[in-house]
């Protein structure tokens, strides 16, 4: 019998076929849009190491040269990115997204300097910087800005001819979390952050002294060579996996014999704020530091490890807070698949930990009577001003600094440093402080906004203040020298080079001059009606 | 100069030893000197710098030299303060002083009665308050000074004289009153001169302006400035503005006691305001004066003048070698370079057309109403260019043009011929106000004018960047059309006159600006920003030393990168074309223009970069070609005459009888009204902030509304309907259970080791007293309406009612309102973005209007630290640190100085809460509630669960309505909107009724909330992406942005990924002045939005004021790009419906085949006579069924991936009685 077969597949096969070629006819086939898929290459193998430089930066001199000696302790090739100037800013600004806050634009345009620096100066092609370096970075879960940086990073590498290079991120609240891939040739174990902690632990003990030394030097520039010397010293002890306690003990050594005379009335002026702003050293904040030494002042930095207390302290509350609810919850400070009292027990480890390294470091250098804060007092007085489950920057920190700076008689002038429209700190932070000042009237504070141009303005705002605050000093001063009984005529020559340059004298007021003066004359106790803050 | 002696002494015989004070300020230098015994100014005198500050202040020196011949140099002193006195401190051997502390020296020397002082400068506003130690009488001064946004300085105000047209004297003899005063923003410099420029175009007399940007000054002082303190009398007036302008001063002497009154300060009445408030004489030397007198308390080695050798060897060779490599390169390196540039670049001279006595001109006229000036051409028939007028703006658009058209008259007239006005079409600011009075034939918008003169001139071209005096347009073409378009915004503005102004200050024309520029052997490295920022900067460079002439380079050469990375944000400008054109008046300096051409050649390669042969007149041109095209295709003109138009008599009214009262609001309108010369009349509204105030009677408001009503209807707007729904009841939540019912529970309790232990249980429900209850149901909580409870109201609303508080008892703050944040705006101390500080003037609502209604127990602004979110897979879900925070700083804006909460009874509740954690949620909300509500655990807990509920339900109704509106617009191939923003946007006071605009036009707007959330409905729009494993669910933003843990930001980033999958829809996005959050999200929506050729339009940086002119703009612009995306959907629409046609009917031509095949076996077969008739039905069945699903193989659009792939083909064999399923 004869079959005849209708071949349906055929029709459509070639229906298909004519399909297609009326599609394209009609213009049909162009209207197909593409969708935008960030590339974000992460990969950096162990096989990597060898051949790949890690660039790093961000924090004090002394922090990046350290961290940099430790990091290659453990067998990285690295490179610290030098300080952020006017011109990584403009790069920052150039390729990054509008509105940033000023960090980003100084760290990523500092990135793109140092990369265009090699393509251009030293004549590598960008696909050899591309495969021979990466960036580390540290990383946040947000709330403010902090924590997209490495999304700027991407767009500004993108923008400016780098596509592919690669961000290395870890997380500062993400305990061994990290974000470079499997297999990465950055290891973020304990090992890490135990030589991280110990470079930035030694910065701290490095910079503070500085700090301390600097305003009483007799010779100006002779407190700078030592600890240039000194940051050689410990670079050496982190890069050589050797004692940085020795180191630092050297260290002390070295700036004892620094002359000083702290029988020099001058200011106290604790820097507060947004911590990459009240951290860093160059344009960023218009040189704050050394500005206000230049003007005649005592400066009182916040170290890097407060800010690690910090963080412990965030991990501790929230947990604390949670442990006794009637179930666990999802998200980043929920309970839900975590044992809260195991974490409780690493984080008071971890806090235990870093405050007796930190107390070993002190006590090695020498920095007598330094104290790292409580946090928890620091987060109770604040509470009621800034509620501790806020968070972003510094959180109530500078809330609870300022509190206390004026209470106990800490600096005579407090300075708030942020970038520009920085969101936990002149957004939230100094709208509260302005209630702190009216609670304590005494206090002089000074809020301050960074653009990273003309810093005319901020630093006539600082000079308005710190003539109060000199003014207060002196008096200060005057009245401790007649408590002490040293007499009106001229202390300083009669006993102003008679401590070591690391003495400090032991807290009464703000002044270091006046209680170098209470502590040669014996008195411990400031009188009543005496204000110095 | 003066010198004066002690008690009118001669000079001469003064004393030996003198203190000089000098002050470098931005624009002059002033000195004093004083008698360090006596104290008496013995000398003083002041000159404008010009940026020689050094060169000044050496003539200053030299004159007190001469003065005081006698006093040999060591026994001068010398003290010196100023923003510019930096460099001068060293060569002269001064000691330098803060100015705000000279200043509060001056004051206290000579007026100890002083509580208060408000010095406006060049540059920056001082407040300084005197407080005084209750205990110890001592007076301690605070200062504040503005933070570099804050307006309200000398420059601001030269600059919005220039704009409305009027000089100094006449400013200096103007008059305050309060009763004519429209919204000008002060917030920032550029923001008012965009205030200003509208008040101007609108026709709004110049008094009227100046006095409104006086009270707009006075207004943001005392909001910020004071951080919240009051300013106590005796007040003292300081600065140049305060000092010369009498209406400031006027406005003060209103504004400060308004200020005691609200907040209860008892003042002595029986003193005149004049005394209270006051100027004293020579208050320019207050703070030279302070510096002398500072000196006075120096010991005497302190200050040792130097004399003038080291100053003059400063001038000489100091400067450069200061300036050293910080500076950056010169605008052009040799002449050589300069003379080639003229040559490419110099923009011919145009020559007039020339008539023959008695010939007929035939033309048209277009009139480019600018911020500036205003421009007019006339175009003949051809579309040639005939002439071209200029004319700088005088203040009213009307008056303006008049002029213009009897110039071109005149210009026709003159020669002997006869001018026949074929048609008349403006644009620009003014375009509004000519349409109304002249009977413009076109009002066209100013980027799509620019586009038709450039396109007509320059052919085809990638990119137009036109720069006017207020506004950067940056237009991106594609075959002659507009493909996007970036436009200045507040923040980016004014940068064309930033250069004009800049000229002026050094008193240079501008036009000699150029010359000057390319002098300039070095320059000041400005980096990009707002012209404010910029002036502040110029002052910054003036101190390290840089001329004038650097200034000038620098300023120019910062142009570029305002436009290319402030507003245009694309670094890669290659990626935009090669062929660039430049036009806007701005072009005619050559240095900017220099700048410009550099930029982009350094950037782009074989970039050509041309200059409009008219780029002043690009605008007017495209106004003309237009009505060519308007006037031929509609054979007849609505213009009133050239006659008419040059006799026009108007007036303009701006009172009582003008204020609109079709709403609470009651907006001051001005109405213009025009007469022709034959009397026909005509009126222009301007200055209402709705379309209720186009219309003046109830009848035509009555048409109005039902206009609009019919036009919500079919263009639903989801913006308006969510920002309602949010605060309104619309779920009754389920009571708590009776006391006793047995629930499930968990007990928890903490073992001896420090571990917990959570056991389920069983136990009865405890609830609350009736006396408690009872007293809820009295009790009146108010709730700011404001920043995130815009996105969890419901769940306050519904935790507060299911405890059994009167959902009539919740009382939610008024929506936004410019009068709502004048009336309660001086509260705060800082100044964040504007949705978190118009937080104050809502709690001030709910504290001075509801609470004195009728009494509020609490005000609650929850802390909320996280928002759920719906975006899959995110970091963190939480709120903006200034959002959550911001109940904290009202807390402290309230409290501060006066208690204002407990001053009215009311308790103020701010704690923290997160709507992430629903356990933690409800132990927070009864740590804080439990006690102050009398309330249970149980009762708290499950109210919480209620109030969660709710804000499902919300979600629920929402996106019901939204997936309405996009089946709706699928089905009919329509265009939605849909607004990308903060939730906060929703209100009205926030996004100024930007949404409202579309929706006037015709198209719906969608919000986020809106955009149906189910996984399966929206799988169709990511398919490729979940193919290619770039994301694990349609709800995640893991392919573009894995730092994702701000909810709003990852929503927003969401929102934009779907718009650019969905055909239909389009983006509005909206985003506030200092967004923080926004900031790391521009690149990324810009990238997906342009990677899928989306339509978008931008308003970022919108703040308190409304930003008319730019948002008009925007819009214009952005519906003309709408109308062409809604004609391509129309054309894409029609394209598959033919494709759709052809296929079907080559299916049956292949069928026919096939059945003429089987016809020819038929006749020669007659036992398949009978499969035939069978086959003929599963033809005919295949051919239906193939019809239906060649319509689902056919979508809509392109990019919908929502219908299964073609079903695999079989083979039919001939006896099989039906076609196989597979085809269905």
């Amino acid at each position: 019998m004869n079959r005849t077969v209708v071949d349906y597949a055929a029709i459509e096969r070639e229906l298909k076929i004519f399909e297609t070629e009326e599609r394209r006819r009609l213009g049909l086939d162009e209207d197909v849009p593409r969708h935008w898929h960030d590339a974000n290459p992460r990969s950096f193998t162990i096989a990597d190491r060898e051949t790949t430089t890690i660039l790093l930066g961000g924090l004090t001199l002394a922090h990046d040269t350290l961290l940099t000696g430790a990091l290659a302790g453990l067998g990285y090739r690295l490179q610290a990115l030098p300080c952020p100037d006017t011109q990584s800013l403009r790069l920052g600004k150039e390729f990054g997204n509008r509105g940033q806050c000023n960090p980003t634009y100084f760290t990523v345009g500092n990135l793109l300097k140092t990369l265009t620096h090699l393509r251009d100066v030293d004549g590598l092609s960008v696909p050899d910087i591309i495969r021979r370096y990466v960036f580390l970075t540290a990383g946040a879960c947000g709330p403010c800005r902090f924590g997209t940086y490495v999304t700027e990073y991407r767009k500004a590498l993108a923008d400016s001819g780098f596509e592919g290079f690669r961000v290395l991120l870890f997380q500062q609240q993400g305990g061994l979390r990290q974000a470079t891939g499997e297999a990465s040739g950055l290891e973020v174990n304990p090992a890490f952050f135990r030589a991280a902690l110990r470079a930035a632990m030694a910065g701290d003990c490095l910079n503070l002294a500085g700090y301390r030394i600097r305003p009483y030097e007799v010779t100006a520039g002779e407190t700078d060579a030592a600890l240039a010397e000194c940051r050689t010293w410990l670079y050496d002890a982190l890069r050589r996996r050797r004692s940085v306690l020795m180191a630092l003990r050297r260290c002390r050594r070295r700036l004892n014999r620094i002359v000083v005379d702290r029988l020099r009335p001058k200011p106290k002026v604790s820097i507060i704020g947004e911590f990459w702003a009240m951290t860093t050293e160059g344009d960023g904040n218009y040189r704050l530091q050394r500005f206000l030494e230049a003007e005649g002042a005592e400066v009182d930095i916040q170290p890097v490890v407060t800010w690690v207390l910090y963080n412990i302290w965030e991990h501790q509350y929230d947990t604390r807070r949670r442990l006794l609810l009637g179930g666990a919850d999802p998200g980043r400070s929920g309970l839900e698949g975590k044992d809260g009292r195991t974490k409780l027990a690493l984080l008071w480890s971890a806090e235990k930990a870093v405050r007796a390294v930190f107390a070993l470091y002190t006590r090695a250098i020498g920095l007598e009577g330094y104290h790292l804060p409580h946090m928890d007092q620091v987060a109770t007085i604040s509470h009621q001003y800034y509620d501790n489950h806020l968070r972003g920057g510094e959180g109530h920190m500078e809330v609870g600094k300022l509190v206390q700076t004026v209470a106990h008689r800490k600096a005579h002038m407090v300075i708030s440093i942020k970038p520009f429209g920085c969101m936990p700190s002149s957004g939230v932070s100094d709208g509260v402080q302005s209630l702190i000042t009216a609670r304590y009237p005494q206090a002089i504070f000074t809020a301050i906004e960074t653009t990273g141009d003309g810093e005319v303005n901020a630093q006539s705002r600082i000079q308005m203040d710190l003539f109060k605050a000199r003014q207060r000093a002196e008096e200060e001063f005057r009245r401790a020298v007649r408590l002490s009984g040293l007499g009106a005529a001229a202390p300083q020559q009669r006993w102003g080079r008679r401590f070591r340059a690391m003495h400090y004298p032991p807290h009464v007021v703000a002044g270091t001059a006046a209680n170098q003066a209470l502590e040669l004359g014996d008195v411990a106790e400031w009188t009543e009606g005496a204000t110095s803050a | 100069m003066t010198r004066t002696g002690q008690d009118g002494t001669p000079p001469g015989q003064a004393a030996d030893t003198l203190v000089v004070g000098i002050d470098v300020g931005s624009t002059t230098v002033k000195a004093v000197v004083l008698d360090p015994v006596t104290r008496q100014i013995l000398w003083s005198d002041y000159q404008r710098h010009e940026t020689r500050q050094a060169d000044k202040t050496l003539e200053l020196l030299v004159a007190i030299g001469g003065a005081f011949a006698e006093v040999p140099r060591e026994r001068i002193r010398m003290f010196i303060t100023g923003s510019g006195s930096g460099p001068l401190r060293e060569p002269l051997g001064a000691k330098f002083v803060q100015e705000v502390n000279a200043v509060t020296m001056a004051v206290d020397h000579l007026h100890p009665d002083v509580r208060a002082v408000i010095e406006l400068g060049g540059q920056d506003a001082k407040i300084i308050v005197y407080q005084e130690q209750q205990q110890t009488g001592d007076k301690r001064a605070i200062a504040s000074m503005n933070d570099k946004c804050a307006s309200g300085t000398g420059a601001t105000i030269d600059k919005c004289l220039i704009k409305a047209g009027i000089e100094p004297d006449e400013a200096m003899r103007l008059q305050w009153d309060p009763s004519k005063l429209h919204h000008v923003a002060a917030k920032c410099g550029v923001f008012a001169e965009t205030d200003i420029v509208n008040l101007v175009k609108s026709g709004i007399p110049s008094n009227e302006i100046l006095c409104s940007l006086a009270d707009a000054i006075v207004s943001q002082n005392l909001s910020v400035l004071t951080r919240g303190q009051t300013l106590k009398p005796r007040v003292l007036l300081l600065g140049g503005p305060n000092t010369y302008l009498p209406f400031l001063q006027a406005c003060w002497r209103q504004r400060i006691p308004e200020a005691w009154v609200a907040r209860g300060f008892e003042w002595p009445k029986d003193v005149p305001v004049e005394d209270l408030i006051f100027v004293p004489k020579d208050a320019q030397y207050y703070a030279a004066l302070g510096a002398a007198i500072y000196g006075l308390h120096q010991p005497a080695a302190v200050g040792r003048y130097r004399g003038l050798d080291a100053l003059r060897s400063f001038i000489v060779t100091g400067r450069q070698a200061a300036l050293g490599a910080k500076a950056g390169p010169p605008l052009v390196t040799d002449d050589d370079e300069l003379a080639r540039f003229r040559a490419a670049y110099t923009i011919p001279a145009f020559a007039d057309a020339r008539f023959a006595p008695g010939q007929v001109v035939r033309a048209v006229i277009g009139v480019d109403g600018g911020s500036t000036s205003s421009k007019a051409v006339l175009v003949d028939e051809r579309g040639e260019l005939l002439t071209k007028q200029y004319q700088l703006s005088k203040g009213n658009p009307i008056a303006d043009t008049r002029e213009l058209l009897a110039r071109i008259r005149s210009f026709v007239e003159s020669q002997g011929a006869a001018l026949e006005v074929l048609g008349f079409g403006a644009t620009g600011y003014a375009a509004d106000v000519l349409e109304e009075s002249l009977g413009a034939d076109v009002n066209i918008v100013e980027t799509v004018a620019h586009m038709m003169a450039a396109v007509k001139y320059c052919g085809d071209v990638d990119v137009i960047c036109d720069i006017g005096g207020q506004d950067i347009k940056v237009l991106f073409m594609v075959n002659g059309e507009i493909r996007n378009f970036r436009l200045s915004n507040q923040c980016s503005a004014g940068n064309g006159m930033l250069l004009q102004a800049m000229a002026n200050q050094f008193g240079l024309p501008v036009t000699e600006y150029a010359d000057a520029a390319f002098r300039a052997t070095l320059s000041a490295t400005f980096s990009y920003g707002c012209a404010v920022f910029l002036d502040a900067d110029r002052v910054n460079f003036q101190r390290e030393g840089y001329s004038k002439d650097e200034l000038l380079a620098g300023l120019a050469m910062v142009l570029p990168k305002n436009v290319w990375q402030y507003v245009v944000q694309i670094p890669r400008l290659a990626q935009l074309g090669h062929r660039y054109v430049l036009q806007g008046g701005t072009q005619y300096n050559l240095a900017a223009l220099k700048a410009q051409v550099d930029y982009i050649t350094a950037r782009v390669p074989n970039a050509s970069v041309r200059v409009h042969p008219h780029p002043g007149e690009a605008g007017a041109i495209g106004a003309a070609l237009e009505t060519l095209r308007v006037v031929t295709r509609r054979g007849f003109s609505t213009f009133i005459g050239l006659d008419a138009a040059i006799d026009l008599h108007y007036t303009t009214r701006h009172d009582e009888t003008t204020t609109c009262r079709f709403c609470p609001n009651h907006c001051g309108r001005t109405f213009i009204d025009t007469v022709t010369p034959d009397g026909r009349t005509s009126r222009y509204i301007a200055g209402f902030s709705c379309e209720k105030g186009t219309v003046e009677s109830l009848d035509a408001l009555r048409a109005l509304a039902q206009q609009r009503k019919a036009l919500k209807i079919r263009y639903p707007n989801l913006v308006d309907y969510e920002a309602r729904l949010a605060f309104r009841h619309f779920h009754s939540a389920e009571p708590p259970p009776p006391e006793g019912t047995i629930i499930d529970a968990v007990a928890v309790t903490r073992t001896v080791l420090g571990g917990v232990r959570r056991r389920a249980i069983r136990r009865a429900v405890r609830r609350s007293s009736a006396a408690a209850a009872n007293r809820r149901e009295s009790l009146r909580i108010g709730i700011p309406r404001v920043l995130n409870l815009y996105a969890s109201a419901p769940v306050f609303r519904t935790y507060f009612e299911a405890l059994g508080i009167l959902d009539t008892n919740i009382v939610w703050s008024d929506e936004t309102s410019e009068e709502m944040w004048a009336e309660g705006s001086r509260y705060g101390s800082i100044d964040p973005c504007y949705p978190s500080k118009v937080a104050q003037a809502h709690i001030h609502n709910l504290l001075l209007h509801k609470h004195a209604k009728q009494r509020l127990d609490y005000i609650y602004f929850p802390c909320i630290t996280h928002m759920p979110t719906f975006v899959a897979g995110t970091q963190d879900s939480t709120s903006c640190p200034i959002v959550a925070g911001a109940p904290k700083v009202m807390r402290a804006a309230f409290t501060k100085e006066i208690d204002f909460f407990a001053r009215a009874g009311v308790e103020y509740v701010d704690d923290a809460v997160t709507l992430l954690e629903p356990w933690y949620f409800a132990r927070q909300m009864f740590e804080t509630w439990g006690r102050r509500l009398g309330v249970t655990e149980d009762e708290s807990d499950h109210a919480c669960r209620e109030g969660l509920r709710a804000l499902r339900l919300f979600d629920d109704e929402m996106e019901r309505r939204g997936m309405e509106i996009l089946e709706r617009l699928e089905a009919e191939h329509a265009v939605g909107v849909l607004l990308l923003g903060r939730p906060y946007h929703l209100d009205p006071g926030l996004h100024h009724g930007v949404p409202d605009e579309y929706q006037a036009l015709g198209y719906p707007i969608l919000t986020i909330r809106s955009i149906p959330k189910d996984p399966g409905w929206l799988a169709r729009f990511f398919e490729d992406d979940l193919a290619h494993g770039l994301i694990a669910s349609p709800l995640s933003v893991q392919d573009v942005w894995p730092e994702n843990y701000s909810t709003n930001s990852v929503q927003k980033v969401w929102a934009a990924k779907f718009a650019a999958r969905h055909p239909n829809l389009v983006v509005l996005d909206l985003s506030s002045f200092k967004c923080g959050h926004d900031a790391p999200t521009y690149g990324l929506i810009d990238n997906i939005i342009n990677a899928s050729g989306t339509p978008a339009s931008a308003l970022h940086d919108i703040d308190a004021n409304k930003p008319s002119g730019s948002i008009r703009i925007r819009v214009k612009t952005y519906a003309h790009t709408l109308k062409r995306f809604q004609e391509v959907l129309a054309d894409r629409a029609a394209q598959q419906g033919e494709l759709r046609r052809r296929v079907d009917a080559r299916r049956r031509e292949l069928v026919a085949a096939w059945r003429g095949r089987l016809r020819g076996e038929a006749r020669r077969n007659p036992r398949a006579r009978h499969e035939l008739s069978e086959m003929e039905s599963m033809f005919q069945q295949y051919l239906d069924d193939d019809g239906v699903a060649a319509s689902r193989d056919l979508p809509v659009d392109a990019n919908r991936r929502d219908v299964a792939p073609p079903a695999p083909v079989e083979v039919l064999v001939f006896h099989r009685t039906r076609p196989p399923e597979a085809h269905r």
